[in-house]
């Protein structure tokens, strides 16, 4: 979350658990006129009261009015809690209001939205007392019409030292839309959740070489308010909790390895139970032991590798996902977008087998809740289903109210995450493959095609670590099949190329993996198969081992 | 270039509070402080022989950990920003390769001297030991190869000027006060105090923005080192911060704050006494905003008490850290000006961290042990005029070699020698009371249209090093022209103190009576520390001032919401359309 400098990031704790609960996932439909509902909620009354004043009276000699003026409210309750080597370190309850003010000078063709005109943060108060609140939107509102005013005369400038051969507006058109959803509320049982982290992290006595583990907790629930002047009013809520272990040890050669399994969900009763977190934490640390005790890669490899729908939700993550959004490039840059796509409109960007779909009105895909679901997006756009890549051609950017060029409206996808500036970003996005193989299928086409080249193995990558580093990764034996953990591996040239050219067939697998973080989203897709990528041992320096053991355990091993 | 911005401003606590971890847990086990300390013992002991085997050895090692209860409840206009409760234990995890002559936190290096990181809430024994084990691991990955780069630096740079050792030799310290029991934090009836103190400057459309800010924070520090030390001392602190602020038409923002702090929190100030305070601050604000600027000056002024305390922590207290005195990059005011006069001889100044408070007043820089677990003691920095003394921390300057109990920090610096209480006293002295007329006869003689009042100051800051001018500034807030016509005194705003150290010290013509205190927290290399400043209202032949540099940002174009309708044009905000 990101609040402005202005503003101390302040942690807030309550103490009062027994919040009613509510789902935040009830169908949100758009309403016509105002509900009985949202005319009461102060927060609400509040923006528009300023909102409707600001829009009549705010006005400095020699600076226009404003022509936009919108108001965000951020509502964020949130639990986190950490737990290493059995014993809990940290748990906090915070919650903090937060709103972004954006005033526009101008019109939609050229405007004040640049540099610091591009809106101001403050921090509300969590008492719903609506003369308090229209206080702090006062301010905002009175800092971010000078701002723009201020910034609005440096475009000026600037753009008259520029030579722009094609104009794209400023800002989009969007019809005004009114839509109140229920809000969300953070309703659970901490002391169950705290239990699940130590009991999960005291599995450390089972395994003296491991050095380190810890487990940690977020759950957020977040109610967002929007209002502007041309009439949108938005009101809704949803929900994220996420859970993590992580562990670390050196092998005996030095070598840090390190593993992080993390679970997203959008309804608690997603996330493993006690139960079956406690396996998942004993599981990890004997994975953790043969992980130390595997061999080495080979110093170099390059032959078919099989990604793991799991591993390749990650991939596409990391390189199909910051590529896609429609991001304007800075003035006088003729660029279409910022990103490795940006001349690709129209152009292959990968297999055409491979689909690319966004559609944050789906709430669950088998069964699974998603996590990057939503009706309106931040800027007050309703979403639809947008086809960003169709047979591998790349046939749509996602983007918000700020055009590229020859994209100049909205397909709802302008978010947040938290009070800072909206953002391009995809909601639920969806990997789909016209053909697809079973498991099996694609490990015999692996073996098939390392048999063609004389590999004595392929590769299968299980999960990956940051910057896309392998962190389970299997050597698959031409001869009888069998898969053998290794260790201290690198991929080369894992990238956009070898994502058009290298990718040769997909599983039936899709996996829903809901990201972590603001603003919230989700990446559907099955395995893949690559038929050529390269797999290097990674120049890590190593460490020295501990200089002295860990402390013998007084209340003994498990 | 490196560049230390110190300040002293109760403003920092609000920043402070905010940023600090708070975390909200279970109440800790009973009788469980025995299970930490002793785990920190056993995990010290078994670390300190372990290592001796290795190449090279650390030759010291400490552990200090700080358990924290935690309460902070800030409120605006009526109603509740944030309320947290938390509890939080921190470990530093502090060592030393090498030898005392030349060790690991040689110059630069010195953060490769201490990791740090949380301990487990409960006295669970396997998890503490664990946790220091690994903090410990880390430590000695950080210090090893920094202490090689020491040592290579050492033999291809030139001889340094002052070739006192890195650490100084102490005797080992045994002092266990045993934790109070925790105090009851009532957070409810505190969210309803602070609703009820902030929604007075809801009355005041002059008031922009302002807030209120309750602190309690329960710290019991542990303390045990490989020398043998073993500390532990119980602290409880309650601060409430009071802001408000305004702008003046030219765009100057102007800023009053209070700050109330006690050793726990019924000893604040009852709601009558805050709300006499919270109008002045209001009605204060109200005839700043009015208030001429003020003009750059040159001539004699007053200093209140707490404007002199702050005046002598920034211009004076800085520079008489001990580290300082070595320090290749400082300007070293006062390094070779031992037993020599600095400042008039009627004037005499000491650190005392042992006392508790001056006229009834609570001093926040009170402390057993420093941060090193050396006791604190009384220190006599400069008698009658003549420099003696420097705060010093354990690491030696040219002949300083011991510790006086002035290494402090904020939990995962390294300490340096830092202020505490810094107190001056004065032998010519006059009545408070014929302060002003005192000033108005300097002025005369002066031939002056005016002289300066200084009330009161929100802090300041001050530059040491050698590549910046050897500036100060202090921050004063209420400052007043008074004239020797008999004309009334005039407020004036955007007033800042300027100058260089040596010459503003010796201008002090003589003081009040009554010392006046100032509490804060200072920032500095390692860390904000919570410290006092205390002086009587000073005489000045000569100050100089400067024109505070402002925004040109208008005070806000519309009335503020509740405030539209007012009738009779007299809008209570800014003059509508206050326009360019």
């Amino acid at each position: 979350m990101k609040i402005s400098r202005r503003v101390p990031a302040w942690r807030v704790a309550a103490i009062v658990l027994g919040f009613l609960a509510a789902s935040p996932f009830a169908a949100i439909a758009q309403q016509k006129t105002l509900p009985a509902e949202a005319a009461a909620d102060p927060i609400l009354r509040a923006l528009q009261a300023e909102l409707t004043r600001s829009k009549s009276q705010l006005k400095m000699d020699n600076v226009d009015s404003p022509f936009y003026i919108e108001y965000r409210v951020f509502d964020v309750e949130q639990f986190d809690a950490s737990a290493a080597f059995g014993a809990l370190r940290d748990q906090n309850r915070t919650r903090l209001r937060l709103i972004r003010a954006v005033v526009r000078l101008g019109d939609y063709k050229l405007d004040s939205f640049f540099n610091a005109g591009q809106g101001i943060s403050d921090i509300l108060p969590l008492d719903n007392d609506e003369l308090a609140i229209r206080h702090t939107v006062w301010l905002a509102t009175d800092q971010a019409y000078k701002r723009a005013s201020e910034a609005f005369s440096n475009k000026k400038a600037q753009l008259k030292q520029l030579n722009i051969e094609q104009p794209v507006d400023d800002f989009a058109k969007a019809d005004p839309v009114i839509s109140i959803g229920p809000l969300a509320k953070l309703d659970f049982d901490p002391a169950k959740f705290s239990k699940m982290l130590e009991s999960a992290t005291s599995v450390y006595r089972n395994d003296p070489q491991i050095q380190s583990v810890s487990a940690n907790l977020n759950f957020t629930v977040l109610s967002e308010y929007f209002v502007n002047t041309e009439g949108t009013v938005t009101r809704h809520g949803s929900a994220h909790y996420q859970m993590a272990l992580s562990a670390s040890e050196q092998a005996p050669d030095g070598m840090r390895l390190e593993r992080s399994p993390q679970f997203t969900a959008v309804r608690l009763d997603e996330l493993p139970t006690p139960e079956e977190f406690q396996k998942d934490a004993v599981k990890l640390v004997a994975d953790m032991k043969t992980l130390r005790e595997a061999p080495v890669v080979d110093e170099e490899y390059r032959g078919p590798v099989l990604f793991s729908n799991d591993a390749s939700t990650d991939m596409f993550f990391e390189l199909i996902v910051p590529n896609v959004l429609g991001r304007r490039p800075a003035p006088g840059r003729p660029a279409r977008t910022v990103g490795a796509f940006a001349s690709s409109w129209k152009a292959r960007v990968l297999p055409d087998f491979i689909s690319v779909v966004d559609d944050p009105t789906l709430d669950t895909f088998s069964g699974h809740g998603l996590g990057g679901s939503y009706q309106v997006d931040d800027e007050g756009v309703p979403a639809a289903p947008i086809s960003v890549v169709d047979k591998g051609i790349l046939v749509n950017y996602l983007i918000g109210r700020v055009p590229i060029r020859d994209f100049p409206v909205s397909n709802g996808h302008g978010r947040a995450s938290g009070s800072g500036n909206t953002a391009p970003a995809p909601g639920n996005l969806f990997f789909r493959a016209s053909k697809t193989s079973t498991r099996g299928e694609l490990k015999k086409q692996l073996l098939d095609e390392c048999r063609t080249r004389g590999l004595k193995y392929g590769y299968y990558v299980d999960t990956l670590g940051p910057r896309l580093a392998p962190r389970m990764l299997y050597r698959v034996w031409t001869d009888d099949g069998h898969e053998e953990l290794v260790r201290g591996a690198v991929f080369n040239e894992l990238d956009i190329r070898a994502l058009r050219s290298d990718l040769v067939a997909a599983g039936d697998d899709p996996l829903v993996s809901n990201r972590t973080g603001l603003p919230f989203m989700t990446i559907v897709s099955p395995s893949v198969l690559f038929d050529e990528l390269e797999v290097k041992r990674a120049d890590n320096t190593k460490e020295k081992l501990p200089d002295y053991p860990a402390p013998a355990l007084a209340a003994g091993r498990n | 270039m490196k560049r230390f911005r110190l300040s002293i401003s109760p403003l920092f606590l609000a920043i402070f509070a905010a940023s600090g971890i708070l975390a909200w847990s279970a109440p800790r086990a009973e009788k469980g402080d025995g299970i930490l300390l002793s785990t920190m013992q056993t995990e010290l002991e078994r670390a300190k022989t372990s290592l001796a085997k290795s190449d090279p050895a650390p030759y010291f090692l400490s552990y200090e950990v700080y358990d924290q209860r935690t309460l902070m409840v800030a409120g605006a206009y009526g109603t509740i920003v944030t309320s947290a409760m938390g509890n939080h234990r921190w470990a530093d995890v502090t060592m030393r390769v090498g030898s005392p002559a030349m060790d690991n936190t040689h110059n630069e290096n010195r953060d490769s001297g201490i990791s740090s990181g949380a301990l487990p809430l409960a006295d669970d024994r396997d998890a503490i030991a664990r946790s220091l084990w690994e903090l410990t691991d880390r430590e000695y990955r950080r210090a090893t190869p920094a202490y090689a780069k020491v040592m290579t630096n050492n033999s291809v740079q030139a001889a340094e000027e002052d070739k006192s050792p890195d650490f100084s030799e102490e005797a080992a310290q045994a002092h266990v006060e045993a934790p109070p029991a925790p105090v009851a934090f009532h957070q409810k009836e505190w969210e309803e105090k602070i609703r009820k103190y902030s929604a007075l400057f809801r009355k005041y459309p002059e008031v922009y923005s302002s807030t209120v800010t309750l602190q309690v924070e329960q710290t019991t520090s542990y303390f045990v080192s490989s020398e043998g030390s073993k500390v532990e001392t119980p602290g409880l602190v309650a601060r409430l911060v009071v802001e408000a602020d305004t702008r003046a038409d030219d765009g100057m923002d102007l800023v009053r704050v209070e700050t109330f702090e006690s050793t726990n929190p019924e000893g604040l100030p009852s709601e009558t006494e805050l709300v006499a305070k919270e109008e002045k601050m209001a009605s204060d604000l109200k005839a700043l905003r009015e208030a001429p600027l003020a003009e750059p000056f040159d001539g004699p002024a007053l200093l209140s008490g707490r404007a002199a305390a702050v005046f002598f922590h920034e211009v004076l207290g800085h520079r008489l850290e001990g580290h300082r005195q070595r320090g290749e990059t400082e300007g070293q005011t006062f390094t070779k000006k031992v037993n020599q006069p600095v400042l008039p001889a009627f004037l005499s100044v000491y650190d005392d961290p042992t006392l508790e408070s001056i006229n009834g007043v609570p001093l926040s820089g009170t402390y057993s042990h420093d941060d090193e677990g050396v006791p604190s003691q009384r220190v006599p920095l400069i008698q009658d005029g003549i420099l003696k003394n420097f705060l010093m921390s354990r690491m030696p300057i040219t002949n300083f070699s011991k510790s006086n109990g002035h290494g402090r920090h904020q939990a995962g610096f390294m300490p340096t020698g830092r202020q505490g209480n810094l107190i001056v006293e004065s032998t010519k002295t006059v009545k408070d009371s014929d302060m002003r007329a005192q000033l108005i006869d300097e002025v005369k003689k002066q031939g002056k249209p005016y002289g300066l009042y200084f009330e009161d100051v929100q802090g300041g800051f001050t530059l040491t090093t050698r590549e910046l001018p050897q500036a100060f500034q202090v921050l004063p807030v209420i400052v007043w022209r008074v004239y020797p016509d008999g004309r009334p005194d005039q407020l004036v705003r955007g007033v800042d103190i300027v100058g260089t150290p040596l010459a503003s010290l010796n201008r002090i013509l003589f003081t009040g009576d009554k010392t006046e205190v100032f509490n804060g927290i200072c920032g500095a290399e390692s860390g904000s520390v919570p410290v006092s400043a205390s002086a009587p209202a000073m005489l000045f032949s000569e100050m100089e001032v400067q024109k505070r540099s402002a925004s040109r940002e208008r005070p806000p174009i519309l009335p503020p919401p509740g405030f539209e309708e007012t009738s009779g044009g007299s809008a209570p905000a800014s003059p509508a359309g206050g326009a360019r």
